[in-house]
């Protein structure tokens, strides 16, 4: 992975200044190779030029925005790891994100550091030439199958009943294996936003999927509690075609 | 006699008169018309009172029609404005939010990049930096308390059945990771007879968020000592959820003002909060179509209750429709 250095090759894209170049030299100095793209088309050239390691992508963008530049690149067969900056704190729009094969996402003014967590986590989720689960249309995971098209799941034969939000924690969790997410994160996928006060809305949705699941939360098989951190999607997720 | 009395009278005379003056009239004009020999001058004198109560009646309904017609477009005009001005702010709240968030990204990303270039600052730069850090904080969480506003009125909302004392008491649960619970006195009150109270349909989430929220207020504006009451009751009205407690109290030039965004009272400015909790309880309420209102004593405390509509009839509000952030939004195109 990385350039002739070793160092990743990341592609920054976001029209305005004062970002870029704030977050240019932080993510240099935590070790990545970045190349800065004032607008949409400017990263689909620097992506076709420099075929970096990732991409971080903000949605609000002149000459094709940040989900137009992820539709061209997965609908040509690059399936690099992609960040959005998102402007919008609405889980809708998360889900949108997601559909059209964003690996992560973080809504604006978010922490450097946490951009800085989920970029390496992207990219070392990343399978070279391979399409990222948060592009799979349909996952396995065990005996749990996934639709997240049609946002349906099964378990062996019987299909699950969720509640909406349950399902996209689930979509979420399956497309972020092995991840540690903690309760504000996953409460924020959830609504967009975090809560004034607690996280327990996670912990029902978790209780609800672990219903659902059978799974035990002492010895599980998909999801597993982090002690006062959050939880962990710990089965082995594979891609079905 | 009243107006009405006298209204009525009229209504029933003039058909008959007209009758009547019309036969009279027949018999004056025409006395040999082979016509009027076949018709007896009292059916003369019905049918015309029949047409003339006719005419009457029309006219009535007429112009109540047009009454209704008037009342209904000013209702109309008036839903209208409301609703203007709900997406007016919207739209503010959406620019402000959209505004402010680009220069605290990049405020935020300036002070992580001296942070990481200078392991060791010099004395007093790390104060200052720390205190621009949590100033930083400060405004990045109100610029996300008002898009949670937004975002709830403008959001599609879950509903489910909801077992109201099952929520209210993890609601007080809850309330034990707020500071200073511990030394309140914080009491979950249910009717159990004649009958428990009825499930109603809702969003859990929601509705846990709106009382936990009145809980920490009620624990922030009292003392170690105090108590905070968390009640549900049923009437032929609906449903009462109330917070309640024996604390400080709002003053009474404060009340009006506490629904507001950003309304932040006297008491509350040495208090941490960005004064947007009561506003997000008002917005969930409405969005169960339910209301708010409130009750203070100074010195003596407080009580808020929200009003929802019974179960059969209850229903989620709609959201705000049509205030998306879009891309294709011409004032936010600016990205």
């Amino acid at each position: 992975m990385g350039g002739h250095d070793g160092r990743p090759v990341v592609v920054l894209a976001d029209d305005d200044e004062a970002i870029t170049s704030n977050l240019a030299p932080f993510l240099d100095r935590a070790g990545f190779t970045v190349h800065i793209a004032p607008d949409g088309e400017a990263a689909l050239d620097l992506v076709e030029r420099l075929d970096p390691d990732g991409c971080i992508l903000d949605v609000l963008m002149p000459r094709a925005d940040g989900r137009e530049v992820l539709r061209r690149l997965r609908a040509a067969g690059r399936w690099l790891p992609v960040v959005l900056l998102t402007q919008v704190g609405e889980s809708g729009e998360r889900a949108i994100a997601l559909d059209e094969g964003a690996d992560d996402y973080l809504n604006k003014p978010f922490d450097p550091y946490e951009l800085l967590a989920r970029l390496r986590a992207v990219l070392r989720r990343a399978r070279p030439g391979r399409r990222p689960l948060s592009a799979s249309p349909t996952l396995r995971a065990g005996d749990l199958r996934m639709d997240r098209i049609s946002r349906r799941a099964w378990l062996r034969d019987t299909e699950l009943m969720l509640t909406p939000k349950a399902m996209l924690l689930l979509d979420y969790l399956i497309t972020h294996p092995d991840e540690m997410l903690s309760r504000d994160r996953l409460l924020e996928v959830l609504w967009g936003f975090d809560f004034p006060v607690g996280t327990r809305a996670v912990d029902n949705r978790i209780a609800e999927l672990r219903r659902a699941l059978g799974d035990d939360p002492a010895r599980p098989e998909w999801i597993a509690t982090v002690p006062g951190q959050g939880y962990r999607f710990v089965a082995r997720v594979d891609d079905l075609r | 006699m009243t107006w009405l009395a006298r209204g009525t009278l009229l209504r029933v005379l003039a058909p008959l008169a007209a009758g009547v003056a019309l036969a009279v009239a027949l018999q004056a004009a025409e006395p040999t018309t082979r016509l009027y020999t076949l018709i007896s001058p009292s059916l003369l004198a019905g049918l015309a009172g029949l047409a003339g109560t006719g005419v009457l009646a029309a006219v009535a309904l007429t112009r109540r029609r047009a009454a209704i017609a008037r009342a209904a477009a000013a209702d109309a005009a008036m839903q209208r404005a409301a609703a203007e001005a709900t997406q007016d702010r919207l739209r503010f709240l959406m620019r402000l939010d959209h505004e402010l968030k680009n220069p605290l990204t990049a405020i935020r990303a300036g002070l992580a990049n001296i942070d990481q270039a200078d392991a060791a600052p010099a004395d007093g730069t790390s104060a200052a930096l720390a205190s621009v850090s949590a100033q930083a904080d400060r405004i990045t969480r109100l610029v996300s308390d008002l898009r949670k506003l937004a975002d709830l009125e403008t959001q599609e909302i879950e509903t489910a059945l909801v077992d109201l004392p099952g929520l209210l008491h993890e609601v007080a649960e809850a309330a034990a990771e707020i500071p200073g619970a511990s030394q309140r006195t914080i009491r979950v009150t249910v009717p159990r007879a004649p009958w428990p109270l009825p499930r109603i349909e809702g969003d859990r989430d929601l509705l846990f968020i709106a009382l936990q929220n009145l809980v920490a207020n009620a624990v922030k504006f009292s003392a170690p000592g105090d108590t905070v009451e968390v009640r549900a009751s049923e009437d032929d009205d609906g449903l009462l959820l109330e917070v309640a407690d024996t604390g400080a109290g709002i003053p009474a030039d404060e009340i009006g003002q506490v629904w507001q965004e950003l309304a932040r009272g006297r008491a509350a400015r040495s208090l941490p909060g960005t004064g947007i909790g009561l506003a997000l309880v008002r917005v969930i309420a409405a969005r169960h179509e339910g209301r708010v209102a409130i009750r203070s004593r100074e010195g003596q405390g407080t009580v808020v209750s929200i009003r929802l509509p019974a179960p059969d009839r209850a229903r989620t509000a709609p959201a705000v429709a049509g205030l998306r952030q879009h891309r294709d939004t011409p004032d936010m195109a600016a990205g």
